[in-house]
């Protein structure tokens, strides 16, 4: 009896031991299981990163120019410099004064870049000069994006809008390109005083100022009534205040801003193939803008 | 709670890092318009102005599979503790480059779920006081989970002891 009641006891006992030796083995496999889709998670996810990371070569310093002739000789696509350019910019049909053609390059081009941006805006004009300018000479200039400029002047710079009207005003002679450059070239001058025209002459001939000047006659200072202003300076010039012939230019670029909607300056959109891409802001180094078109036109 | 917080949270990294790499408007889903996606955020994350130029895309193009694999470890609980760090330090890092931004009167876009709502003191209350809060009780809760379990382990031999007698 005793000997059947501990041999009964020890089966018992082997088969706890056999049950907990199962129970930990499962353990173990199931955590070698776990262990074994945690590396495969991780892989996976590694492996993707890394392939997207190969793909994102550190974007090269001077952007290399994509006119560069292949063979000697061979003739290449002239770049467009706002600055001191030589080159005639893409051909535009006769100016006649109309609507003030704000643009660099050709409309066909797959890329649109569209910059909503006020003239005094010391943000805006870092973006012309270290991404526009580059871009200007190189993709512009190459056919592969068409630039876009709108006018967006804020309430709180003093002169944003009358540099905005003389913008405009040259764009109806064919100036645009050289008299935006010289705002930007201008910038902290004419911001401190207001002196605008005498930048907007310096870009052009004084037979094309004077168009632009009669263009002018009709603007004052300061901002149209009912658009807020740091400062509205009613000058002694009649028609201060009054309509201005360039204004509803302006405000159609304003009206396009506000369905973006541009809460600041500068503000882009970009355009793939007719497709507009969500907008954004702030200043963006060429070099990483570069690398977003060659990705769009690898499509 | 935590269980709650922990999905919460997986739930929200898992969709920045798909707002991050769908496909633009009219593109479909290949891996160069995952990678054209990626060179957009490169845009965001260039106008934050923090990074030097060279790291700016290698940043931008492993940003959003690292949020995708976080949200897959938050989801799986599996190491919660050292998910929740993880998540923490990563929320800790977007509310300080965001704050940076706002002091430095920057108008970008947040670029946190894709191009869209730009920094002002909502996305950084959203962070501060909803993201960051569920990363920590998911951390918290890694560790008082992992405690537990490290306490209430019983040692062994003391069964096969009172048997034997």
């Amino acid at each position: 009896m005793r000997g059947e009641a501990e041999l009964a006891h020890r089966s018992g006992e082997l088969g706890a031991n056999q049950s907990r030796r199962s129970a930990a083995e499962a353990a173990a496999g199931t955590g070698n299981v776990d262990r074994f889709l945690r590396v495969w998670v991780f892989a996976l996810v590694a492996g993707f990163s890394a392939s997207m990371t190969a793909g994102a070569q550190p974007p090269t310093g001077p952007a290399q120019s994509s006119t560069a002739p292949a063979t000697p000789g061979a003739k290449s696509a002239a770049p467009v410099n706002p600055q001191t350019s030589t080159a005639k910019p893409i051909a535009r049909p006769a100016q006649v004064l109309g609507t003030p053609v704000k643009t660099y390059g050709s409309s066909s081009a797959p890329i649109t870049m569209e910059v909503f941006t006020d003239y005094e805006c010391p943000t805006c004009k870092r973006l012309f000069e270290e991404t526009l300018r580059p871009m200007i000479s190189d993709y512009v200039a190459a056919g592969k994006v068409y630039l876009v400029h709108h006018d967006f002047p804020l309430p709180m710079h003093k002169y944003g809008y009358e540099a905005a009207r003389w913008l405009n005003a040259s764009a109806r002679v064919g100036q645009f390109q050289n008299v935006e450059a010289a705002l930007y070239d201008h910038q902290e001058s004419w911001a401190a005083d207001g002196d605008i025209g005498k930048y907007v002459a310096g870009a052009m001939s004084p037979t094309e100022f004077k168009k632009v000047e009669t263009q002018m006659r009709g603007c004052g200072f300061g901002a149209p009534a009912g658009v807020k202003s740091a400062s509205f300076a009613l000058g002694s010039q009649s028609g201060s205040g009054d309509a201005c012939a360039v204004d509803s230019y302006i405000e159609a670029d304003r009206a396009l801003g506000n369905q973006i909607p541009v809460t600041g300056t500068p503000t882009y959109v970009i355009s793939y193939k007719g497709h507009r891409l969500p907008a954004g802001s702030g200043v963006v180094s060429w070099p990483i803008l570069k690398q977003f078109f060659d990705s769009l036109l690898s499509q | 709670m935590v269980i709650v917080a922990r999905v919460a949270l997986a739930a929200i990294f898992l969709f920045a890092a798909y707002a991050k790499m769908k496909p633009q408007p009219g593109m479909p889903w290949t891996p160069g318009s995952v990678r054209t996606s990626l060179s957009m955020f490169a845009i965001g994350v260039d106008s934050y102005e923090m990074l030097p130029p060279w790291a700016v895309s290698p940043f931008a193009h492993f940003l959003p599979p690292f949020e995708l694999f976080l949200g897959l470890w938050l989801l799986s609980g599996y190491g919660m503790r050292f998910s929740g760090l993880v998540s923490t330090a990563l929320i800790c890092a977007f509310i300080l480059a965001m704050y940076s931004a706002y002091r430095r009167g920057l108008t970008i876009s947040c670029g946190c779920f894709g191009q869209g709502a730009q920094i002002g003191i909502m996305e950084l209350i959203r962070d501060g006081l909803l993201f960051l809060p569920l990363a920590l009780i998911v951390t918290i809760g890694g560790f008082v989970t992992k405690r537990n379990r490290t306490s209430s382990t019983l040692p062994q031999s003391s069964a096969s002891v009172s048997h034997a007698d």
